[in-house]
């Protein structure tokens, strides 16, 4: 392009760069400020060794990195085999692992893990079984195990996923080269494949750290205290905004978030490869051998099972009048969902009009930063991408501290009414920690759209904006759509700034509610309830959405592959 | 449609550091069909975009009709592109792809309808009008981003290695179409292309790149035969090229080489004696059997035959004289005397074909 850039993208770059700084920028920066420094200004380490001297905040920080870490253990556990089988093999199970892939993406682990405790706690079916006939306990879920083992039953699929992608995406002349100059087995799976698989693997890893290190609903749920994300929510609701330890538990949470960011980033750097040819074909598949498909099968039936408990303790204990020391219910009932329309169907709509406004601005932003970032030579437009996909490595409780001290003494304009407890703030915080992967979306849609698509526009006489407008957005519509839709179900399951930042439960959406109903025992049922709700409709949600994606992505597949 | 003549006046462009393109004055013809030929990264492409306002020169001025476009955004700029990957758009129908340009110059519906029908019809694709890009093949998919282009009656055609994404055949097939589309709308045509022969075989004029500089223009054939200098003598065509000292001797321009030791050239055209290299292509070299009488007039060489490729229409050599590897290009029908590898032969090369090109 001839300009660097024109008045309208600059100003449309400062509204974004305006609504980061206020949102992001600046309460990430004050939670960091206030760990750094004492009441009256002045710089200090002070709270940083009060942090370090209480044995609980000790604890909590190694229980978080163990939890991180093991959670990426037990779920490459999961994953690995099961992205090894698609790759590799013909067989019928392709769709069901998707499938496997994508369910427990759909129910965050703190609505499923009450249910998980009734399944697989000490006093769980499971264990019941065991009990009756072998005599011998699971310890699946006692203390940080608990955390684990619904953590990475949940998050698996990030690494399954992606590694999914990693290994079609080679191309089978990189194989098939190797083997003609004498690599075969375990030697062409070490030597090729698995270094090319490899960036897949490390970018689903660092993800599901993240959310592990992001989630503080699930530990609590599961009574599980120690550990940094609960410290933190603990310390500032209970001893206050201003208590510094909350602060210095936030900022460690920042930082090993970022390090694991900036680790994967830094160890696959220069080795994303796609090698995929114009033209190539994926890996060749092989048949099972009967072994390995009862193997396989096996597998695939096992994880299938463990995913699936979640959602089927959490039907049945919607439906049950009492649930305890049964393996499963006695009595059934429909109270729970009665309760759940007689008290909160508020929640549901809060959690659509939150959700679709951050959404919304979700895309709108990831269009404009995708725009400005790969269509104009704007000063800045890759800072504006930076910032925006860095809320990513920002935990939601931080963000959460970070507006209630950033906004405190802010009134909503006219009113005496206190900015934090206006409702608009949860889905500012929705927006901002979504937009990570909305912009991804945005990036990667536009990315497709070869620039001669909109040169050819311009040749023909349509301006700027009537590009924009006629062949731009069009193209990128299925990357809108992807992103919208994502950013949509994930913030309907948000819950760890939504913690923090709900102040009147008038104002809650759904997945609060479920985190509110599980604090009793009494309210384990119609909790229940408002979970299986939420999950059946993020499920139909996704449904559709891929249903409407996959249609399009048919119709230009053919002249995609012609670039 | 208006004929118009296009010109360059001294662009320069630079990307950072690089330079792109260095003095560049040209001036095209009106109705001419222009061919821009050079090796990738010559810089032929963005002299294109120069035109279409895609890329724009730090100096320099391009007019067009004698006006200076050089401010004009590319959208008002009425000059017609045809992209290398055609660009059409996945989500329009062929017929709203032809129809994108009249709509942006608000024509009224009927005659943007009547419009895109003709354009379709001059192309030959009526029948596809409501498919999909992705449905059609190659060269259907380049026949549309043509009609595309010249629905809008553009004062200047561009193509941008449009014949690239085809195979062979269709290639030669279309190049015809083009030349006889240009000729029948008579609109200026620039045209880039990497392939010499395309380049040669249908435009009236050709301007050859290299590094970002105009190296020579001129009509096929004088570009054939007067090549202006080594590296145009080799880039069109086969040529061998041989480095030397020319002198003037007793009764014609002596020629001395490492290579091929002394040659007389009887009947070369006034050239100014010093360091020099002689060029001849191929088909100028008549090979006979060692024992043969020569023909009066040529410059004689013995050798032996090193290679052999057989092309068809033509037998190429390769034959070791002294201490040269000349090529030589024996045409070929049946019946044809041929040699092979390791038979001794005469080389006779005809004076007047040998062109001398300065050091």
């Amino acid at each position: 392009m001839s300009r660097r850039y024109t008045f309208p993208q600059a100003a449309l770059a400062f509204v974004i760069a305006l609504f980061l700084l206020v949102f992001l920028v600046v309460p990430v920066l004050t939670v960091i400020f206030v760990a750094f420094t004492n009441s009256d200004g002045s710089l200090t380490l002070a709270h940083f060794r009060s942090f370090f001297q209480l044995t609980l905040m000790r604890e909590a920080f190694y229980n978080s990195l163990y939890v991180g870490g093991m959670s990426v253990v037990v779920s490459s556990f999961f994953a690995l085999p099961l992205a090894y089988f698609t790759a590799r093999f013909q067989f019928r199970g392709a769709l069901l692992v998707q499938t496997l892939g994508v369910l427990p993406l759909i129910m965050p682990p703190f609505v499923g893990a009450t249910a998980m405790q009734l399944l697989f706690g000490r006093s769980g079916s499971l264990n019941l079984i065991l009990g009756d006939w072998f005599d011998f306990n699971l310890p699946l879920m006692e203390g940080l195990n608990a955390v684990i083992f619904v953590e990475a039953l949940h998050y698996f699929p990030f690494i399954l996923l992606n590694l999914t992608v990693a290994l079609n995406n080679i191309d089978s002349a990189m194989e098939e080269s190797a083997q003609n100059l004498g690599a075969s087995g375990f030697r062409l799976f070490r030597r090729i494949v698995f270094p090319l698989a490899l960036p897949g693997y490390i970018a689903g890893a660092a993800l599901v750290f993240l959310k592990v290190f992001d989630d503080v609903a699930t530990p609590l749920v599961l009574n599980v205290t120690d550990i940094l994300a609960a410290q933190a929510y603990f310390r500032i609701t209970s001893i206050g905004i201003d208590d510094p330890i909350g602060y210095v538990a936030s900022v460690i949470m920042v930082i090993a978030s970022m390090a694991a960011l900036w680790g994967s980033t830094w160890v696959m750097r220069g080795k994303d490869y796609a090698t995929l040819q114009r033209g190539g074909s994926s890996l060749a598949t092989r048949k099972l051998g009967p072994w390995q498909a009862v193997f396989a099968y096996g597998w695939i039936a096992l994880v299938l099972l463990l995913v699936l408990s979640p959602h089927l303790g959490l039907a049945l204990l919607s439906f049950s009048k009492m649930w305890s020391f049964t393996v499963i219910p006695e009595t059934y009932t429909l109270d729970n969902y009665a309760a759940v329309f007689r008290d909160s169907p508020f929640m549901l709509w809060n959690s659509l009009l939150y959700c679709g406004i951050a959404a919304g601005l979700d895309v709108a932003i990831g269009t404009a930063i995708a725009y400005l970032m790969l269509r104009t030579k704007l000063p800045g437009r890759r800072l504006l991408d930076f910032v925006a996909s860095a809320a990513v490595a920002i935990p939601g409780i931080v963000l959460g501290i970070g507006y209630l001290r950033t906004f405190r003494g802010f009134n909503l304009p006219f009113t005496d009414l206190p900015f934090v407890s206006f409702w608009m703030i949860i889905a500012f915080a929705f927006t901002v920690r979504r937009l990570p992967y909305a912009l991804r979306s945005c990036v990667a849609s536009l990315q497709q759209v070869h620039i001669s698509m909109e040169e050819a526009a311009e040749n023909l006489g349509a301006n700027n904006r009537r590009t924009i407008f006629r062949i731009v957005v069009p193209l990128m519509a299925g990357g809108i759509l992807a992103g919208f839709v994502t950013s949509f179900l994930t913030a309907a399951v948000e819950i760890s700034a939504t913690l923090m930042l709900v102040s009147a439960t008038s104002d809650a959406p759904a997945s609060y509610g479920i985190y509110l109903y599980m604090q009793s025992i009494v309210g384990r049922g119609p909790g229940a309830a408002l979970g299986v709700i939420t999950v059946v409709l993020v499920g139909l949600g996704t449904y559709a959405s891929h249903r409407i994606m996959r249609a399009r992505s048919m119709r230009f597949e053919t002249l995609q592959a012609l670039k | 449609m208006a004929k118009v003549k296009v010109e360059f006046q001294d662009i320069a462009l630079a990307f950072g550091r690089t330079e792109v393109l260095r003095n560049i004055s040209l001036s095209i013809e009106p109705g001419e069909f222009f061919a821009l030929l050079g090796p990738s990264g010559s810089g032929k492409s963005t002299l294109l975009r120069v035109i279409a306002g895609f890329a724009q020169a730090q100096s320099g001025r391009v007019l067009v009709d004698g006006r200076d476009i050089s401010a004009v955004p590319p959208w008002k700029r009425d000059i017609g592109m045809v992209f290398q990957n055609y660009a059409l758009w996945p989500h329009m129908t062929v017929q709203d792809n032809v129809a994108f340009g009249l709509e942006e110059r608000k024509l009224p519906r009927n005659e943007v309808k009547h419009k895109v029908a003709a354009a379709l019809d001059l192309v030959g694709l009526a029948d596809f009008a409501a498919r999909r890009p992705s449905q059609l093949s190659g060269g259907q998919q380049q026949r549309v981003a043509l009609a595309r282009t010249i629905a809008i009656e553009p004062k200047v055609l561009l193509l941008d290695e449009p014949l690239s994404n085809l195979d062979a055949k269709l290639r030669v097939h279309m190049r015809a179409e083009l030349l006889a589309l240009q000729r029948k709308l008579g609109v200026t045509t620039i045209f880039v292309t990497h392939d010499q022969e395309e380049a040669l075989s249908i435009s009236d004029r050709v301007a050859v790149l290299d590094a970002g500089v105009i190296q020579q223009v001129g009509a096929p054939v004088e570009l054939f035969d007067h090549p202006a200098s080594r590296f145009i003598a080799s880039f069109v065509g086969t040529i061998n090229l041989f480095a030397g000292t020319l002198r003037v001797g007793a009764d014609a321009m002596v020629f001395e080489s490492e290579a091929l030791g002394t040659l007389a050239l009887p009947g070369l055209p006034a050239t100014a004696p010093g360091e020099v290299e002689i060029a001849f292509r191929p088909h100028v070299v008549a090979l006979m059997e060692a024992g043969a009488p020569v023909e009066r007039g040529l410059i004689r060489l013995d050798g032996c035959i090193t290679e052999r490729e057989f092309l068809g229409e033509f037998i190429r050599y390769t034959v070791r004289a002294g201490r040269a590897d000349i090529v030589a290009d024996q045409a070929h029908y049946t019946g044809a005397r041929s040699f092979v590898p390791g038979d001794s032969v005469k080389l006779g090369i005809q004076p007047g074909q040998i062109r001398v090109l300065a050091r």
